[in-house]
């Protein structure tokens, strides 16, 4: 059975609330006088800085409004900063310059090149440029799709667009030589249908560095959201069943035993990179996370024990939707956890990522997507995401080279350190008449998506009928058709074109011998457990067969295993994917 | 209902390389090809080099499209022109595309080492259609060199283009049979959307595991546009069991045929009926209506040795069961869907509607969406059993269970 009819109409009968605690504030005296003084306070709490031209200012902009109408409807419709529904930020201070703030880096630089030692460099490279640790992963594609770098007809795909991990040592030598459990430091694994064997050896082998008790002072997140999957990243390998059966035993491993871990990362980005417009990036991703909270619900899990587990990752292109998107999401998750599924405060937040968006970067003139990388910080921001990643501008060529990745670093650092847009004030922008004629518009158009698919049964009934699927793709059509006709205006590609020949762009490619020092490294290690293999792999697929948890038995699995040979093992048990088109 | 008399339509093949996911440039791309008059036969995302070249001459294509994003691509392209060269299929050109990640530089490399062309990111879709129906047209001609499944593959394009093929070309078309054995014909028909291509793709995996050495042909006939008469024909996407050279797979557009088979279909179950090579052929009609006979067994000329009628819970009640024909002259006859609410009801509606037949039609409750769906090995066994299949016998153990394949 699906909830999403019932939590779009959750979100309608909040919104009527607030109609109509609007018309109680001006019109019965006392509720008036409460919401005045309430107010008052607000504002009192509010510290004073200066700009550095001398400026006075306060830390935190509200409504200058005293009439109680208009307070009510700000409190209760956009929610004080870090304060239901959220919709301005899932906190009150984010970007702001202060030592002693809940301040949080946002910077998330997504990296992974040829071999995982490969892949350190570069980490090592970017967190000198970074005030706290901020490790994030790209895997290359055999370890997307779960397969051994050693598997037939696969060896040019090795280390390209990511880094090869095949087992629990590469793993080791991919974070080598940083702390993990320092407070600050944060990791974050873009891995999906192979996620639970991919954190396995993430903790497996973090436990070899940092001890047995290392494990509750991991922080990071992992993506691992298996229906975005089926819908636009197209990385399944098991049945939808299996998958999202293997994700939950995953999570439900977690909460407990990892406080700070984020299971799942659940994903618009990938939706909207496929084509979705924002609406359908917004209504996919939403009802996705909502479809996660009910299968948890189902297996037993507290919703307030998992809801502040989960976080989620949005897109960020320059359609005008995006000034308004993560706003809006987050006031559905609060409104939708709160009232249908009856989460408390700490699993009413939406806790977000934001991307820009890669298929805005082009290859003419490439160098203007400095500028549309800039321009969509801007709006990431102006949404208050937690944190973020901004693409390099040879983005339509290669796995960022180090310049540019440097470059796209720096392009953060500017807007939010070096501008004074963000440092200074909060919310400098929210209940501008703009943002809330737009809020207004697209909540209501993902509301409509929520029904349409209710109709259809819901996120997984829908995604059999290829529903999602035919979406994304239709509206992926209509970008190229619109960009070729000229509806789209692409500076450099369709209009203002210079008619430059292409440049040519260095670019981050493993060499064959690297990739066979990978097989070699592999063979290594399947020589070195041939003993022990096959006995892991019998108790794995014992654990598989009975439906226990695979999670804790996985953990001990990658001790002794590789990815594919993990991955053979439990298709063994499920059988494979069908494809959809 | 005879074949549309326009020129045969170009047939290309397109599919994104084995680890590569980026399927959104190739779905636009399949679309404006199929709006441009062309068949597309989309092979899906994450395809090993082998895959593409056993389907790129089993469809008897014109070219091979590749998308490829993922890197790699100077290894990848080269191992699809080579398998292809050492089948003896090397007419087949390859070309693609992977926006800027294939350099020009890196076209350079590929075009030395046999990759047609590449088109680059910013190319516009209009100037690549058209480029494409003229680099890529030209009328398929019979071809003695083709061996194997290739020269099968050509004695369907053939009839395709409205050629006849004389029994022994057909024969001829594949060497000697290698037996005489009987092949064994099952029409597949139901509504759109019942399962019959999920069913027929399960059904595959109980065919290689029970019959070792056999080997099966699927026909999926699949509607084109009525306007273009391009075709997006995307079954194999789904077919996930196809991927063995034990399975011959071919897709037929109806290029205007309104039978639920395209025109070609007759000629084709002969050719593979005549080649020898096939312990079963299963074709699966379009989704057909209440009163369609694809296959022709209430009169004209019967095409199939048996129908298999394929429904879901879905159906719409009682009185929408009485008007479907097919149900009186089915020989076998699968509720799909079982995983269903609907499916209790439904399964007692259709065996009280089989019953009146008074034929002991029995009905097969299956989920194909399902592996290892002991509904499907009952349904393969039933099939087996009809068309006196050459089956294993695994101990005093009932044969049909499929084991997954790792
Ligand atoms: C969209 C996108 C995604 C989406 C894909 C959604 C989907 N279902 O397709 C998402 C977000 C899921 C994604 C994921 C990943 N991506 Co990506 N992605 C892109 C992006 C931004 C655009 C590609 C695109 O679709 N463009 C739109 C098409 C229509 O236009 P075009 O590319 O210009 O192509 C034109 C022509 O080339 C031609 N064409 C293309 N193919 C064909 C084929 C034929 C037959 C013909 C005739 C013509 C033709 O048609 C187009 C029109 O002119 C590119 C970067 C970029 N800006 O190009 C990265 C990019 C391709 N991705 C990349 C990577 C690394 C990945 C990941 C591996 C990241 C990771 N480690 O997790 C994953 C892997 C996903 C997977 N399953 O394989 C890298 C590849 C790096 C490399 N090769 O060195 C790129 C280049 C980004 C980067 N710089 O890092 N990605
Ligand atoms: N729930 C369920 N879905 C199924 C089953 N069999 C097929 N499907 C789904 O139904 C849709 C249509 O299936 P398909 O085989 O293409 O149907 P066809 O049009 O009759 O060939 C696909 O999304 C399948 O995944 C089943 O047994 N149960
Ligand atoms: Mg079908």
């Amino acid at each position: 059975m699906s909830q999403l009819g019932k939590i779009a109409d959750s979100i309608d009968a909040y919104n009527a609330h607030v109609a109509a605690e609007v018309k109680r504030a001006r019109t019965e005296a006392k509720f008036a006088a409460e919401l005045r003084a309430k107010w008052a306070h607000l504002r009192a709490s509010v510290e004073m800085t200066k700009s550095p031209a001398g400026t006075p200012l306060p830390r935190l902009a509200l409504p200058d409004t005293d009439e109680p109408g208009a307070i009510a409807e700000y409190l209760l419709s956009q929610g004080f900063p870090g304060q239901f529904p959220y919709a301005t930020a899932a906190y009150r201070e984010m970007y702001l310059d202060k030592d002693t703030g809940t301040g949080e880096e946002p910077m998330r630089l997504f990296a992974g090149l040829g071999l995982a030692e490969d892949t350190n460099a570069r980490f090592k490279y970017l967190n000198t440029h970074q005030k706290s640790l901020r490790l994030s992963t790209a895997f290359d594609g055999p370890t997307l799709y779960g397969l051994d770098s050693d598997h037939e007809g696969l060896l040019g795909k090795v280390g390209e667009g990511g880094v090869a991990i095949d087992t629990v040592e590469d793993m080791g030598r991919l974070f080598a030589g940083f702390d993990l459990t320092r407070p600050d430091a944060s990791v974050s694994m873009t891995m999906n249908a192979p996620a639970p064997v991919i954190l396995a050896m993430f903790i497996a082998a973090a436990k070899k560095r940092f001890g047995p008790d290392c494990i509750g002072n991991l922080r990071g997140t992992i993506q691992a959201d298996m229906l975005k999957e089926v819908q636009a990243q197209n990385e399944v390998i098991f049945p939808v069943d299996a998958s999202l059966r293997f994700l939950c035993d995953m999570i439900e491993w977690c909460v407990p035993n990892m406080p700070r871990w984020y299971p799942v990362s659940i994903s618009g980005y990938h939706i909207a990179e496929a084509g979705a417009t924002p609406v359908q990036q917004a209504a996919f991703t939403l009802s996705n996370g909502f479809t996660y909270a009910e299968l948890l619900k189902a297996r037993g899990v507290d919703v307030n024990a998992f809801g502040p587990r989960l976080s989620f990752f949005l897109d960020c292109g320059l359609d005008i939707e995006y000034l308004v998107l993560g706003r809006v999401c987050r006031r559905i998750w609060a409104i939708g956890m709160r009232d249908v599924f009856g989460a408390n405060t700490k699993a009413q937040i939406l806790k977000l990522h934001t991307q820009t968006s890669g298929r805005s970067l082009i290859a003419a003139e490439f160098q203007n997507n400095l500028t549309r990388t800039a321009a969509e910080l801007m709006l990431a921001y102006m949404n208050y995401t937690n944190s973020c990643h901004s693409n390099s501008a040879d983005e339509p060529f290669t796995t960022p080279t180090e310049k540019y990745a440097l470059l796209a670093s720096h392009g953060q650092s500017i807007l939010l350190e070096e501008s004074g847009l963000f440092k200074h004030t909060m919310n400098l922008f929210g209940g501008a008449p703009g943002l809330l004629m737009l809020e207004r518009q697209v909540e209501k158009a993902i509301l409509d998506v929520f029904r349409e698919m209710d109709t259809l049964g819901g996120v997984i009934a829908a995604m059999e009928q290829r529903y999602q699927r035919s979406k994304i793709q239709e509206s992926g059509h209509r970008i190229e058709t619109q960009i070729y006709s000229g509806e789209r205006p692409i500076i450099g590609l369709n209009k203002y074109i210079s008619h430059e020949p292409m440049p040519s762009v260095p670019l981050a490619r493993t060499s064959p011998k690297k990739q066979r020092l990978q097989v070699e490294r592999l063979k290594a290690f399947k020589k070195k457990h041939a003993k022990k293999a096959p006995d892991a792999l019998q108790r794995l697929e014992n654990v598989a067969r009975s439906g226990d948890n695979v999670f804790g038995e996985l953990v001990n699995t990658v001790e002794v295993c590789s990815l594919g040979q993990i991955t053979a093992c439990l298709t063994g048990v499920v059988g494979k994917f069908r494809p959809m088109v | 209902m005879a074949a549309a008399k326009s020129p045969a339509p170009l047939r290309i093949l397109t599919a994104v390389p084995v680890c590569d996911g980026h399927d959104s440039a190739v779905t636009t791309i399949n679309i404006e090809l199929a709006r441009h008059g062309i068949e597309v036969i989309y092979l899906g995302y994450h395809q090993s080099a082998s895959a593409i070249v056993r389907a790129a001459i089993q469809e008897d294509v014109n070219v091979v499209g590749l998308s490829s994003y993922n890197g790699g691509h100077i290894v990848f392209f080269k191992e699809v022109v080579d398998q292809l060269k050492k089948s003896g299929n090397g007419d087949i050109p390859v070309f693609g595309g992977g926006g800027g990640t294939i350099t020009q530089a890196d076209e350079r490399v590929m075009k030395r080492q046999g990759t047609d062309r590449i088109y680059f990111a910013g190319t516009p879709l209009a100037d690549m259609m058209a480029e494409i129906k003229r680099a890529y047209a030209r009328a398929a001609k019979p071809n003695a060199k083709f061996k194997g499944d290739r020269a099968l593959a050509r004695a369907i394009t053939m009839a395709e283009g409205g050629t006849r093929p004389p029994g022994a070309f057909a024969r001829s078309a594949s060497g000697t049979p290698r037996s005489t054995k009987k092949t064994f014909v099952v029409g597949v028909a139901g509504p759109g959307g019942a399962g019959k291509s999920t069913l027929i793709d399960e059904l595959t995996s109980r065919f290689l595991k029970n019959c070792p050495g056999g080997r099966i042909a699927l026909l999926a006939n699949d509607p084109s546009h009525p306007d273009s008469h391009g075709a997006i024909l995307g079954d194999r996407v789904s077919a996930i069991y196809a991927q063995d050279d034990r399975v011959f797979f071919r897709s037929l557009a109806t290029r205007g045929s309104l039978t639920g088979l395209s025109a070609a279909a007759p000629a084709a179950i002969e050719i593979l009926q005549a080649s020898g090579e096939f312990d079963l052929i299963l074709v699966e009609s379009v989704g057909v209506g209440q009163e369609s006979d694809p296959f022709g067994i209430f009169g004209g000329r019967k095409l199939v040795d048996a129908t298999l009628f394929v429904l879901a819970p879905h159906y719409g009640g009682l009185i929408q069961l009485q008007k479907i024909a097919l149900l009186n002259g089915a020989d076998l006859v699968a509720l799909n869907k079982c995983d269903h609410p609907m499916a209790h009801t439904a399964k007692a509606e259709i065996q009280a509607r089989l019953n009146q037949n008074g034929k002991g039609q029995i009905l097969h409750a299956t989920t194909a969406a399902k592996h290892f769906d002991p509904g499907v090995d009952a349904l393969f066994a039933a099939i087996a059993k009809l068309g006196g299949l050459d089956t294993v016998r695994g101990g005093e153990k009932a044969c049909w269970m499929a084991s997954p394949d790792a």
